[in-house]
């Protein structure tokens, strides 16, 4: 009976939203929000450590979603949200640059591509926001690199020739100047798109690494990162996404904005959904 | 105006007063004198609540009026934290007439887990840190990321639950606003007393 209600209430839901997409924009351009995928449980292994850190991190089952936020998708929590619109924004929370490729503050722009772009210029406040807004979280550090571990074919990517080439080819190229749009890339292994190859993204911990720009030499840890014999602290010297990676999060501070630096977000997963031991 | 507000805080009685040097409460603690709204990039916009050895629930903006020592540390770090209470504490003492009542110190902890108000408190008696012009705060994981991160701190817990962290002292101004950061484990006292002189509205 329940199940009968349900798929009536989906057909009717299916059938508004294809007179409202047919009225307004083609789904093409919207594109579709982004789902939240479930990415087991794993052992991060961190690339720098210090002599007393752990060589492991486990990381538990989670959610994380299968694409980065869309223009699209902050548009709806800008709209929701008026005190994260561009001429509001506390500078605090957000530099200058912030949404500085939309047009005002409810217009992303344009073309055809601009709604299921990428959204960049976000600071790491206003990516928080928007998490909290969809009930969501930023995913940690340690989850978004064991998420991006994996491969096209199985869970690690270091095996395989094809994946490893891919992404060095991103990390090795400047930013285009028109984002490609969300889920243009291949899906790893968990069904996930676009960890590597569109933008970079804030996590909920990026302040946690010890790389730092601004203060180095007053902890031991970043040492490891400069000079000839720096990777010798490093898990995996092949890994260079993941020095990059390392590196770009630990310049980064909380209000900056970037054209090549947007987000995703991730979610606990259900725990009455957890077998029971 | 210096007059009314030093009047103010006089006036303060000395309710739930500790054992301890002094009978006032600390910075964080004492009756919130609400001023105009704060600024675009005032550290006062958060909203997140603390908790005190004193008090719980404590607005950051509860500071504002006084410039800021803020460092950021925990009760069991054994190597850097030690050396940054002192330098504050040296900080404190050299202050001259002008400026003593005028600066508060704030000391913000990262772990969330093991230092609760008690331990704060444990930690004000050891390291002999007055009420008058020191707070010891903690909060909720996310709250003291945010915070964190707004000071440009960066911290991770290792294996044995230390805190690798980075070393940074930040002076807020009268509003809440980073006025200036030293990092690394010396406080440049020329430079900070030069910088502290202009936040406080000169005597009459």
């Amino acid at each position: 009976m329940h199940f009968v209600l349900f798929s009536r209430m989906n057909w009717i839901t299916s059938l508004l939203i294809w007179v409202l997409a047919t009225a307004q924009a083609s789904p093409d351009q919207a594109g579709n929000p982004p789902l939240l995928v479930t990415i087991p449980a794993g052992i991060y292994r961190p690339l720098f450590r210090g002599r007393d850190d752990l060589p492991e991190v486990e990381v538990g089952r989670f959610l994380l979603e299968d694409a980065p936020v869309s223009n699209d998708d902050f548009l709806k929590f800008v709209r929701a949200r008026p005190q994260w619109r561009r001429s509001a924004v506390r500078r605090l929370f957000a530099d200058s640059g912030y949404l500085r490729h939309w047009i005002d503050d409810l217009n992303p722009g344009n073309e055809p591509d601009t709604l299921r772009q990428p959204v960049v210029n976000v600071s790491w406040f206003a990516a928080k926001a928007y998490a909290a807004w969809r009930g969501r979280r930023l995913p940690t550090t340690a989850e978004w690199e064991w998420a991006a571990s994996a491969g096209f074919l199985g869970p690690k990517g270091t095996n395989e020739v094809e994946f490893k080439q891919s992404i060095a080819g991103w990390y090795g190229t400047p930013s285009p100047t028109v984002l490609p749009v969300v889920r243009s890339g291949r899906p790893n292994f968990y069904g996930v798109h676009d960890l590597h190859g569109l933008v970079w993204e804030w996590t909920a911990d990026f302040n946690s690494s010890l790389v730092t720009g601004d203060a180095r030499g007053d902890t031991g840890i970043e040492r490891q990162l400069f000079c000839g014999a720096g990777s010798q602290g490093a898990q995996d010297r092949d890994n260079f996404p993941a020095f990059m990676r390392a590196g770009f999060r630990s310049s980064l501070k909380a209000s900056y904005t970037l054209h090549n630096l947007g987000f995703r977000c991730a979610a606990d997963f259900p725990s009455k959904a957890a077998p029971s031991p | 105006m210096l007059a009314l507000f030093s009047l103010t805080l006089g006036s303060e009685p000395a309710a739930g007063s500790e054992p301890g040097d002094t009978n006032s409460l600390p910075p964080c603690c004492r009756k919130f004198l609400p001023g105009g709204p704060v600024t675009d990039t005032s550290l006062y916009l958060l909203e997140s609540r603390w908790i005190s050895d004193v008090q719980t629930n404590i607005r950051l903006e509860v500071l504002r009026g006084r410039p800021q020592i803020v460092a950021m540390f925990f009760t069991q770090c054994e190597y850097a934290c030690p050396i940054l209470v002192n330098e504050l504490r040296r900080l404190e003492s050299s202050l001259p007439v002008a400026l003593k009542d005028q600066v508060d110190f704030l000391l913000v902890s990262f772990d969330t887990e093991r230092d609760d108000a008690l331990t704060l408190a444990k930690f004000r008696q050891t390291q002999h840190l007055g009420n008058t012009h020191w707070t010891l705060l903690t909060g909720q994981p996310d709250d003291v990321r945010e915070l964190a991160a707004l000071l440009g701190v960066n911290y991770q817990k290792d294996g044995r639950g230390q805190f690798s962290h980075s070393n940074l002292i930040t002076v807020l101004n009268r509003e809440g606003e980073v006025a200036r950061q030293f990092g690394g484990l010396r406080i440049p006292l020329d430079d900070v007393l030069k910088l502290l002189e202009t936040m406080v509205p000169a005597p009459r």
